[in-house]
């Protein structure tokens, strides 16, 4: 499986949020996508995801173009990010079992239960959302996001408030999830932590690519440097 | 099947939060009885029948009332980023644009009972008409009030003017269905034949679907970054 985004533009008036990048994300691989603030990492995962339909260029899937208005594209799409997505004022069990309903899952409750069981908050289904930690609250977004079994997950800087026990489980999770039939996306400022995950990285500045290759061949230290030079070839 | 199943439960969700949390809920609630209350002291009703205003001032209620709850119809889907996670799963912007409205719905509709009934009482009006044709009358009323509060409500939640830009974008729209249910409503506080209203009626049947369908297909296009 590969997922591919071929001259992706987004711009949000004047501004190219994401500027002519290629990017492409393999079954069996963590790419991770690095960049400074303001890099347009997020936004090129919203044009990947097609919560944002990108002004130029297409998302293909398998060499297929695939579009966010697509119901059945977007039945194949996790998603992780620093704000947790749940309700509040529901309780865990509820979150859950109306996101799985909203996924046409027949069996919500024992999708939950599941889910609840893969990263490890079982006990929290009956808890009120907003008396949850914000670590607790992050298990319980990527049970959400993982109950479903989508094929491509995307993480927008998931690590984001989590206590290293925490990061170290979701860590844990997201490495079981490979394999050739899955891809994960990672966005993150955690260059160690990205590095340690991710098969393959790219790095982004100003909307643009400045440089990508196998996580293998860099080091945080190497990759920072990279934040502040300006935009040229693609290494 | 599934897109009513979705309406369903997008609208049970919705309503289950307002109820838990009681902040929307009682603001709209205590707004219609607080307005009620203050218009029977505001008027001389040795000289002005209540029969006479009844209908004018409980479609002023229900409307500003509905209008404040409005505002808020986004906001337990903003607390913590839900709605970027909602519009991402595979469920038809329509099912989501419906069950809300279906959820503001029931609100708007809890607000023009108790209005009615809080100026019946206020205005001691003895034959307040029948029961059943001032909900004939306030239920598609209602309708198009819950539809275009769900529509602009999420366009005011994304505009920089916020909550300030919702009475502007309302109330030139919503200004037909207001007065035709003043209307029909004022000749059913006066104990007029269903022959004098029915047609009101259909009217305000006709706009509430209009803004339903509407709202429902435009919907989309304002929850696309």
């Amino acid at each position: 499986m590969t997922l591919a985004g071929r001259a992706l533009v987004c711009r949000y008036g004047p501004t190219r949020a994401v500027d002519g990048v290629d990017v492409d994300a393999a079954g069996n691989e963590v790419l991770a996508v690095f960049g400074p603030n303001g890099a347009g990492k997020t936004t090129l995962l919203k044009a990947l995801s097609g919560e944002r339909m990108p002004d130029e260029g297409q998302v293909l899937l398998d060499g297929r173009a695939v579009s966010g208005a697509d119901p059945g594209w977007r039945a194949r799409l996790g998603l992780v990010s620093h704000r947790t997505g749940l309700y509040l004022r529901l309780t865990v069990a509820e979150n859950l079992r109306f996101f799985a309903a909203m996924y046409g899952l027949t069996a919500g409750s024992r999708a939950a239960v599941e889910a609840l069981e893969t990263v490890g908050a079982q006990d929290l289904a009956p808890v009120r959302t907003e008396a949850l930690s914000r670590g607790q609250r992050q298990r319980v977004a990527l049970a959400r996001s993982l109950m479903h079994d989508p094929d491509i997950l995307f993480l927008d800087e998931p690590f984001t408030g989590l206590d290293p026990a925490g990061a170290a489980s979701l860590e844990a999770v997201l490495l079981a999830r490979k394999s050739p039939g899955r891809i994960v996306v990672l966005v993150t400022h955690d260059l160690s932590r990205g590095l340690r995950l991710a098969d393959r990285i790219m790095v982004m500045r100003r909307g643009r690519k400045v440089l990508e290759g196998r996580a293998g061949r860099f080091d945080a230290e190497g990759l920072l440097a990279r934040f502040t030079e300006d935009p040229g070839e693609v290494a | 099947m599934t897109s009513l199943r979705w309406i369903g439960l997008i609208a049970m969700k919705d309503l289950r939060q307002e109820f838990r949390s009681g902040g929307r809920v009682i603001a709209m609630l205590a707004f219609a009885v607080l307005a009620c209350f203050l218009f029977s002291f505001s008027l001389d009703r040795s000289r002005v029948d209540g029969l006479d205003v009844a209908a004018g001032l409980l479609w002023l209620t229900v409307l500003f009332s509905s209008i404040a709850g409005a505002g808020r119809t986004f906001d337990a889907e903003e607390d913590d980023g839900a709605f970027r996670h909602l519009l991402l799963a595979p469920v038809s912007r329509h099912a989501i644009y419906l069950g809300k409205t279906v959820a503001n719905l029931v609100l708007v509709c809890l607000v023009a009972a108790l209005a009615a009934a809080a100026l019946t009482i206020f205005f001691g009006i003895a034959e307040p008409g029948s029961a059943a044709h001032h909900a004939s009358v306030l239920f598609p009323g209602a309708i198009g009030l819950a539809a275009a509060g769900t529509f602009f409500g999420l366009i005011s939640r994304h505009s920089t003017l916020g909550d300030s830009l919702l009475p502007v974008l309302t109330l030139p729209v919503l200004a037909p269905l207001i007065s035709l249910g003043a209307t029909a409503s004022s000749r059913v506080f006066l104990g007029r034949p269903w022959a004098e209203i029915g047609g009101s009626v259909r009217l305000l049947w006709a706009i509430a679907i209009g803004l339903v369908v509407v709202g429902s297909l435009l919907f989309r296009y304002i929850t696309e970054e």
